[in-house]
């Protein structure tokens, strides 16, 4: 998992400043990082009602509402209203970084304990949505000009499948991880809703270049 | 035998071991082993043999020679580079597939395969060009391109796709689809993709411009789907539309085409883009017409217009609610005979309404009539489009209105004329033309207001009759076409009836076709009468059945059997027509076309001859020949008839009867019989049956040289007048072919002289003379001379007193040839009393006639071949030598007749010799 952020984290950064000359800012990044978001939404909760369904009663049952146990190395998305809005749009859009890169590692050791076929393809599609929603995050963050957040090396979340989880919590924790995670498409649409109204695009039309040196 | 066998066997093995152990080891080889070679390119190739192959067969590098393909390279492309190498070179390379190989000639002939490799020509890849992607929704995304020129090579084609922070794997086409591939991972929206396209074959490696998008803009929704229609009981111009958008909705927003058509119509007509520019699930059609079937169909596009229009969905129709009928019927009438006296039998008719003008099923029609000036009203609902009543011959309102589901149509209304009503003002300048398939009518609106038009027309037919269609008009229109099932080349009468407030107007007529076409039979042309040279033909006017158009004019072809044909063209007016010139006794073949607008047809052909003659023709050559032979043999009847008495001492001589005769006394010594027939018999025969006895006195007169001069003279033109003794009367009675008295100075003898005597009828004198004393008695067949000269004692007295000194007197026997009963004296006397009055020479011209009469009167038989040419030279008008003579003797007789003294010789004495001696 670990391996896995860092393999994140490492090519992130490996994303060179975007190329701004003539670039029209970061109004439309911000508008499609949006629209994927709401997307992701909406893939989620196709995906969440499956997998949910895969985990069983009671965590597929509408009222089910568990306490959050064992889920604690998980952003968490629920934030005070007022801290939210203190926040400034770089610090926003770092914490939404940080969330889904953590939440992509816990999603992918998900993808793996899926059953079915068909859930493990939908979960793969997520994934790479959920790669490619980084991306846009880190696109927005160049072009706005702050600096993508380094990975830290003793914050290693601690999802990990082992004999220390019981098979319910096992499914707690994935019940969890949808959950945070819809929470925090829902979080990321309303900050880049804000963030979309703060910086309105001067310009309708514009493309995103990214150079894949790194790679 | 066995042995053979495996000796051949085992050499064969032995020869193929040997053989496969020299390829194992190769003689040489060619640098290089293959090759890949760019069209238009040079390429050289080296062949090194080994050196002990070389000693082996006795070579070196000049006995390398290559081919490519069984063809041997010429040896100008070689180059001997040492003693065992050679290469060859190839210019400018075009495509090729082949095989190169080396061989050396051992032994001067035996061709020896040294190695060999192949060659492939071909391109490099060219830059991929127009790389593009789409995303079927629910589908992965599938790229393509256009891969430039054909490179004849293998060409390896790899897409590639990468995101800012990940890169995706290589897409391979498949081998059937070079130029396009389908990405095998699910498709992120809202995350730029870089894709382009590297293409690679043995002779270099290229790739595309690099494409960047955001799939979510390539995307190919999938079409809505469940589109229903529904409609609206409170507007009957609106439908509802819904449908299920596709899953893409939830990623973008959406816009629409909606399109709709009537269920007959094919063109689609569209709903403005900007009403529905936003994502939707119903629409509502407005502006449609009431009780009508439309088709709907829908699809769909990312609202910003970025990607690919779905496909169009299923079609679903709705059909709009009724409304009341939008127009009135056409309406109108026809009187029809009745038996019924002060009724009229009225059938009144009108039109269902078209389904856009009845907007609803239409339940039945409401008819009303008044009668003028009265409140009375007749109310009839009929289903049926006609309604027969029975109405006075007062002037009546009818009134229709249609009724449907909704409500009922404004009324149409419609005015009977009264019995009495006269019809007047038609429309003006009325035309009818076909054009784009249409029987078009045209007319100038007449000066009144008009309410309306009807215009009536049916098909002009002998064989059927003319039912007729209508349709109504508005009173503004002035042009407009026939709606009914109009058939081509039939003959339409169309009626034009403007209606007035107060009645329908006079009616106009005019026929027209939708489509001419040639008559489908041709006119049968015939003759009428035909002359030598020209013939009348006549036909019929073509059946309206079979004209199958305006027939514009005839044509009248006409040959000969063997002439060029003739045609003559004829206006279509005639059915009649003249063919002149035509040649006699020939038999001509006519045949006859007839030509609309759009061709002609011919008629059946028709033979007919002229005759050789002309009518009268026969009439005109006969009837003068008939009338002219007719004339003739009156004439010769005539003639006969006055000379029936020549004519029937000729054929029934009259044969006096010795025994009758007063004074016969038969003389001792019979005179021979004269022969007409013969000179020498003249005197032979003793039969005498046609002699007179003639007694002249030779007596000299004073005159008698001048006569004789005359007469000389005479003589000497004899000759000349020898031809003329063939004329009428000669021919009529006088065909002896003896020689007249006067053919010939030589001919002047006895017998002739006789004739001559006989002549000088001076019978009586001969008579007279002979009574006293002289009893010479000749034998007469006549005795009319006799008997004449009995009854005439006064006559003989005259002469003989004039002849008192002739002597001595001459008798002899003359051939009696007149019939005594036309008393020749008389005439003889009555013409010398004529001449009288002239000189002697005037007598002479003057009397030719007279004498001829006088001739013929009295001649003999003898005499006839006188009198022959005396009647010859009459004809001739010529004087002859007879003539004188004759006249002379007249002359004579004159002289006697009026006592002059006057010498009285017949001149036949002088010139027959039978002067008296």
């Amino acid at each position: 998992m670990l391996a896995c952020l860092c393999t994140v984290l490492w090519h992130l950064p490996a994303v060179p400043a975007l190329n701004r000359t003539g670039d029209p800012g970061p109004g439309p990044s911000i508008q499609k990082t949006y629209d994927l978001t709401r997307y992701l939404e909406h893939q989620l909760r196709s995906l969440a009602g499956t997998y949910l369904n895969y985990l069983g009663p009671p965590f597929n049952e509408p009222d089910f509402n568990p306490p959050r146990l064992g889920a604690e190395t998980l952003p968490r998305a629920t934030v005070n209203l007022e801290v939210w809005r203190s926040l400034n749009d770089k610090l926003r859009l770092t914490q939404n970084y940080e969330a889904y890169s953590h939440l992509l590692c816990y999603l992918r050791g998900l993808n793996r304990q899926a059953a079915t076929a068909e859930l493990r393809r939908s979960l793969a599609h997520f994934c790479t949505s959920l790669q490619g929603l980084l991306g846009s995050i880190a696109g927005v963050m160049a072009a706005l000009g702050s600096p993508l957040p380094q990975p830290l090396p003793g914050t290693e979340p601690t999802w990990a499948p082992g004999p220390a989880h019981s098979d319910f919590l096992q499914k707690m924790d994935d019940f969890w991880l949808l959950k945070e995670l819809q929470t925090w498409l829902w979080r990321s649409a309303k900050d880049f809703n804000r963030l979309k109204k703060k910086i309105q695009p001067p310009a309708a039309a514009v493309t995103l270049h990214l150079e894949a040196h790194g790679f | 035998m066995l042995t053979l066998i495996w000796l051949v066997q085992a050499l064969c093995i032995s020869l193929t071991t040997a053989s496969i152990d020299e390829l194992l080891h190769s003689c040489g080889h060619i640098n290089p082993p293959s090759a890949v070679v760019q069209c238009g390119s040079n390429f050289t190739a080296v062949c090194v043999v080994k050196e002990e192959c070389m000693d082996f067969f006795h070579v070196n590098a000049n006995y390398i020679y290559w081919k490519t393909s069984h063809f041997t390279i010429p040896k100008e492309q070689y180059t001997i580079i040492n003693k065992t190498a050679s290469s060859v070179t190839f210019t400018n390379i075009g495509l090729l597939n082949t095989h190169l190989t080396c061989n050396v000639l051992t032994f001067g002939q035996i061709e020896q395969n040294v190695y060999g490799i192949t060659i492939i020509s071909g391109f490099p890849p060219e830059k991929p060009k127009n790389l593009d992607c789409i995303v079927d929704e629910g589908k992965k995304m599938l790229c393509h391109w256009d891969p430039g020129r054909e490179t004849h090579l293998e060409t390896n084609f790899t897409l590639k796709s990468e995101w800012a922070t990940e890169k995706f794997a290589d897409c391979k086409p498949k081998h059937d689809a070079p130029s396009s591939c389908v990405l095998d991972y699910t498709i992120v929206y809202f995350v730029n993709i870089e894709v382009w396209v590297e293409a690679e074959n043995a002779l270099g490696k290229t790739k595309s411009d690099h494409i960047n998008f955001d799939p979510v803009d390539k995307v190919k929704p999938s079409a809505p789907r469940n589109l229903s229609v529904s409609n609206s009981e409170e507007l009957s111009s609106i439908l509802k539309l819904a449908w299920s958008n596709p899953y893409f909705k939830t990623v973008a927003r959406l816009k629409y085409n909606i399109q709709y058509r009537t269920k007959d119509a094919s063109v689609w007509s569209q709903i403005p883009c900007e009403d529905t520019a936003s994502t939707r699930s119903s629409f509502t059609v407005q502006d449609l017409k009431p009780f009508t079937e439309y088709v709907f169909r829908i699809r769909c596009i990312k609202a910003d217009g970025k990607g690919y229009w779905s496909d169009w969905s299923q079609e679903a129709s709705g059909i709009t609610y009724e409304d009341r009928p939008s127009k009135t019927p056409s309406f109108w009438y026809k009187i029809e005979p009745s038996h019924v006296h002060a009724y009229r039998s009225v059938l009144l008719i009108w039109k269902t309404l078209p389904p856009f003008k009845a907007n609803g099923k239409i339940l039945d029609f409401e008819v009303t009539l008044t009668r003028w000036k009265s409140s009375q009203l007749q109310n009839y609902t009929v289903n049926d489009t006609k309604l027969r009543v029975n109405l006075t011959n007062d002037r009546y309102i009818a009134t229709l209105t249609a009724r449907n589901l909704v409500g009922r149509s404004d009324a149409s209304v419609l005015t009977i004329p009264a019995f009495d009503f006269q019809a007047a003002h038609p429309v003006m300048d009325l035309k009818a033309f076909p054009k784009d398939n249409m029987l078009w009518v045209e007319w100038i609106a007449p000066n009144e207001s008009v309410s309306k038009y009807i215009l009536e027309w049916c098909v002009l037919s002998d064989k059927s009759p003319c039912i007729s269609d209508w349709q109504q008009e508005d009173g503004t229109v002035h042009r407009t076409y026939l709606r009914g099932n109009l058939t081509e080349s039939k003959c339409y009468l169309i009626t034009v009836t403007p209606v007035y407030a107060d009645g329908p107007g006079s009616s106009e007529s005019i026929k027209a076709y939708l489509k001419q076409a040639p008559p489908s039979k041709g006119p049968t042309v015939r003759t009428k009468k035909v002359g030598k040279n020209e013939a009348v033909l006549e036909w019929d006017q073509l059946p309206v059945d079979v004209q199958n158009g305006f027939i514009r004019n005839y044509t009248i072809f006409y040959r000969t059997n063997v002439g060029n044909e003739t045609a003559v063209n004829v206006d279509s007016s005639h059915t009649e027509y003249t063919l002149s010139s035509l040649t006699s006794d020939t038999l001509y073949m006519v045949r006859m076309a007839a030509y609309t607008d759009e061709g002609g047809k011919d008629g059946p052909e028709f033979t007919f001859t002229t005759p050789k003659f002309a009518q009268g023709e026969i009439e005109a050559i006969v009837v003068p020949v008939c009338l002219a032979f007719l004339l003739t043999t009156l004439l010769g009847v005539l003639f006969c008839f006055n000379k029936r008495d020549l004519i029937k001492k000729h054929i029934w001589p009259n044969v006096p009867d010795p025994s009758k005769s007063h004074i016969a006394q038969w003389s001792p010594h019979t005179p021979p019989r004269h022969n007409f027939s013969s000179k020498n018999q003249m005197y032979s025969d003793g039969n005498f049956t046609d002699v007179s006895v003639v007694e002249i006195e030779a007596n000299v007169k004073k005159s008698f040289p001048d006569d004789l001069k005359s007469l000389d003279l005479f003589k000497k033109e004899k000759p000349s007048t020898e031809g003329h003794s063939s004329g009428i009367g000669g021919s009529s009675c006088m065909s002896s072919s003896r020689p007249s008295i006067s053919s010939s100075d030589e001919t002047e003898s006895a017998q002739n002289t006789s004739s001559t005597i006989q002549y000088s009828t001076v019978v009586h004198s001969g008579y007279r003379h002979q009574v006293p004393s002289v009893q010479v008695f000749s034998r007469s067949e006549s005795t009319q001379p006799l008997l004449d000269s009995e009854e005439r004692p006064e006559d003989l007295q005259l002469v003989d007193h004039n002849a008192d000194d002739i002597l001595p007197r001459q008798q002899y026997f003359k051939q009696n040839c007149s019939q005594q009963e036309t008393n020749p004296d008389i005439s003889h006397f009555e013409q010398s009393k004529q001449v009288s009055s002239v000189n002697e020479e005037d007598f002479v011209r003057l009397q030719q006639q007279q004498i001829s009469n006088h001739i013929s009167q009295s001649c003999g038989s003898g005499q006839m071949k006188m009198f022959q040419e005396v009647s010859a030279a009459d004809a001739f008008g010529s004087g002859t030598e007879g003539q004188i003579e004759r006249f002379q003797t007249v002359g004579m007789e004159a002289a006697i007749d009026e006592g002059t003294p006057k010498s009285y010789l017949p001149q036949t004495v002088r010139q027959g010799g039978y002067m008296p001696q």
